[in-house]
């Protein structure tokens, strides 16, 4: 395999099969597969990367001349979407009701005064009031395929990219027929069907206790994502900020759990519901325990 | 502003968070243009397993009476590594034949600690009543996955009572084949028991001595078991799973049964020879009983087959062993259980097992004065002729927090014949074999976390 730099694939033996292994969206990635040849392990992989590269490159709001740059730089214009970027900011439209407001692709801007570094930073309040003026999905016109945003405002689809490239990706590997297969993107992971060979997958989840050992999952259909991450955060005179960030306030979500993990029928689905928690904060428990789905709440 | 698409922010609380995922998973569909997905299957592989179970047996008339109360506790690592530790505590108390024969007549017995006499009324089977003790058994097992396809188990065993001491250690490998659809597994055990019978184990063949002499007792005794099984389970289809095992045993060392003792009789009446000598103070028995005696090696082969046939969720379990060994004792074991779900988590199970053996080569109701006596001998009920069925009916259940319980209920039965050519004179009158009926009842409590 060979592309742009760092563009690479990697074949490995494992004791239930295969690992095909890249790097996409700032993640390590992999892709699990049972049977099969080797070439047919690596033609996988290399599909499987590619969709998420792809992804990658249209949704990045990091590289030039993408749909997310074209709008971010519209400076007020409006721009007509492609009917991928439509389904997704539909998606976010229905994320921002579903979340009253907490969850926002707005919010992105408000990362020019937050780095979560574990450092002791904390932005002044006026600084992170000056930018929540150009924080707001209310505030956008989106008359699908019509996209406008107010000037110095951005969107920023990072919260949505990984896990839709994970369900794609595994839709993949479902319809290339090749058996059951694995797509993990940075600990964001479902699977395309029940292993043959053996019971279930086997997937370890961080436990909930700083020094508890990993719980096991059998997972035999479906997916798990995470949410937050226990390296990212900021500590200043005792107080542990978190880097989920409020987009009403513009300041972190007061006592949002350390990360959510949660097991759905898809790994959007997965994903959201752990990032809906999280924007609970002390609610993340109750929240999670009434959409009656296996999870695990670290603080 | 336009309207359509636009979307305000809504300052009205979300009516009931079950909507949340509703709505999230048609998002979903729309988002990624698919249909419904396959609804997860997910589950957090428990830590900890404990299943503890009290049991109840008892027989009728007063006979053995036991309380068993077991707990199982395992610990699962990853990568399918398992620890289970075992803990039985069991309580008996009652009577068991001693062997002896009936008599038109009262009898006395010296007990076997020697240091007491007891009696039974004419035309009684003797029982001896003494038995009690408390048994203590612990079982450490770790089972580990050995490559991909192998499953390997170590583990030991001990238990302890008054008069009996076991020690033992196992090892277990299966090996599956054609894509896990065919198991193979070969186990060997072995054990170490020492026998501590009270007041000493008698010399076989020496007479029951009057109270107080204890001049045919050799102290304690040792035997050794060897267990080999080798077997192989293999999925004929969806709904049916059959399994096939041979097991050799092989025991050397003191088989004997050191409390148990044969009527030494009257070649023509069959009644019992009375003591030759005056009875003293202390007492000691009225006739002439001798200790038995067994070989002191025993090799068993036994050929199990069984097969679970699931109908839409009602198992059938059918098992049949058959079981020869150099004693010449034969048998059958036919054994039926029907599970059958009555509800969420709830079932009946019904269960029929037959169970029929002939008597070892050297079975004997009573030894015969007139004739030499024989290199083995032994009258105790289970080396002899006999059929015992046993019927019950389990119920199960899961509790309201995911937990297993169960209830079991069976009834046992057993009755035997002592061969017509072993019948002397008067013993063929009488009834020469002790039936036996028993209550079994166990309730079990299962849960893991």
């Amino acid at each position: 395999m060979s592309g742009p730099a760092g563009r690479e694939c990697q074949i490995v033996a494992t004791e239930h099969g295969w690992a095909g292994r890249f790097r996409a969206m700032g993640s390590p990635c992999e892709v699990l597969l049972e049977s099969g040849t080797r070439n047919q392990a690596a033609s996988i992989t290399s599909a499987v990367a590619a969709e998420a590269w792809r992804i990658e490159d249209k949704f990045s709001r990091y590289l030039k001349g993408n749909i997310v740059d074209q709008i971010n730089t519209a400076n007020g214009a409006s721009v007509k979407v492609d009917d991928e970027t439509a389904n997704l900011l539909d998606f976010a439209a229905t994320l921002y009701k579903l979340s009253d407001g907490r969850f926002d692709i707005t919010s992105g801007v408000l990362r020019e005064v937050w780095t979560f570094d574990g450092g002791d930073h904390i932005p002044d309040p006026s600084s992170v009031e000056a930018v929540l003026s150009r924080v707001g999905w209310s505030r956008v016109q989106w008359a699908r395929p019509v996209l406008t945003l107010e000037p110095g405002m951005e969107i920023d689809f990072g919260g949505i990219g990984k896990e839709y490239a994970v369900d794609l990706c595994v839709a993949h590997i479902r319809d290339s027929q090749s058996g059951p297969g694995l797509v993990n993107f940075g600990g964001d992971l479902a699977i395309s069907g029940p292993p043959m060979r053996r019971r279930a997958w086997k997937v370890a989840v961080e436990g909930t206790l700083p020094d508890a050992a990993d719980h096991l999952i059998d997972l035999r259909q479906g997916a798990l994502a995470t949410s937050g991450d226990a390296r990212r955060f900021l500590c200043r005179d005792g107080v542990r900020y978190s880097h989920i960030l409020d987009p009403g306030t513009g300041w972190p979500v007061p006592d949002a759990p350390a990360s959510v993990t949660v097991a759905a029928d898809t790994c959007t689905q997965a994903g959201m519901t752990s990032t809906l928690a999280m924007l609970e904060g002390l609610g993340a428990e109750k929240f999670l325990a009434q959409q009656d789905m296996l999870h695990w709440c670290r603080r | 502003m336009a309207d359509v698409g636009v979307t305000k922010m809504t300052k009205s609380h979300r009516k009931n968070d079950r909507s949340v995922s509703a709505t999230l998973a048609a998002a979903t569909c729309a988002l990624l243009g698919t249909g419904a997905s396959a609804p997860v299957d997910a589950q957090e592989e428990p830590k900890w397993d404990f299943n503890t179970s009290f049991l109840y047996y008892g027989e009728d008339e007063n006979r053995v009476q036991d309380a068993s109360l077991k707990s199982i506790i395992r610990r699962l690592f990853a990568d399918d590594k398992s620890l289970s530790i075992g803990v039985t505590v069991d309580t008996l108390t009652g009577a068991t034949p001693s062997g002896a024969i009936r008599q038109d007549v009262a009898q006395t017995f010296t007990r076997p600690s020697g240091n007491a006499a007891y009696s039974v009324p004419a035309g009684e089977l003797p029982l001896d009543d003494t038995f009690k003790d408390t048994r203590v058994a612990l079982t450490a097992n770790w089972t580990q996955p050995a490559g991909e396809k192998g499953l390997l188990s170590v583990g030991m065993s001990a238990s302890k009572e008054y008069d009996y001491l076991h020690t033992g250690l196992n090892a277990n490998y299966a090996h599956d084949f054609n894509n896990r659809n065919t198991t193979l597994s070969a186990g060997i055990a072995v054990a170490r028991d020492s026998i501590e019978p009270v007041g000493g184990a008698p010399t076989p063949f020496t007479p029951m001595l009057d109270v107080g002499d204890v001049s045919n007792r050799n102290g304690d005794q040792d035997k050794d078991v060897l267990d080999v099984i080798f077997g192989v389970s293999q999925v004929i289809s969806r709904d049916l799973v059959m399994q096939v095992n041979y097991s050799y045993s092989m025991s050397d060392g003191y088989l004997n049964n050191p409390y148990k003792v044969l009527s030494l009789v009257d070649g023509v009446t069959g009644d019992t020879l009375p003591r030759t000598t005056p009875l003293p103070p202390d007492g000691g028995p009225s006739g002439q009983f001798l200790f038995e005696g067994r070989p002191d090696e025993r090799t068993q082969h036994s050929l199990y087959t069984q097969a679970k046939y699931n109908m839409n969720g009602k198992v059938l379990d059918v098992s049949y062993r058959y079981m020869t060994d150099d004693w010449e004792i034969d048998s059958h074991t036919m054994d039926v259980r029907y599970r059958w779900p009555i509800g969420a988590g709830s079932y009946l199970e019904p269960h029929l097992r037959f169970y029929t053996q002939s008597e070892a080569e050297f079975y004997r109701l009573s030894l015969d004065s007139s004739q030499p006596l024989p290199q083995f001998a032994s009258s105790d009920y289970r080396l002899g002729n006999f059929d015992a069925i046993t019927a019950g009916l389990k119920y199960g259940w899961k509790t309201r927090n995911g937990n297993d319980m169960s209830l079991r209920v069976e009834w046992y039965t057993q009755s035997g014949t002592v061969p017509a050519g072993q019948l002397i004179g008067n013993q063929a009158g009488r009834d020469n074999y002790p039936d036996l009926n028993a209550l079994i009842v166990q309730f079990s409590y299962r849960f893991s976390q």
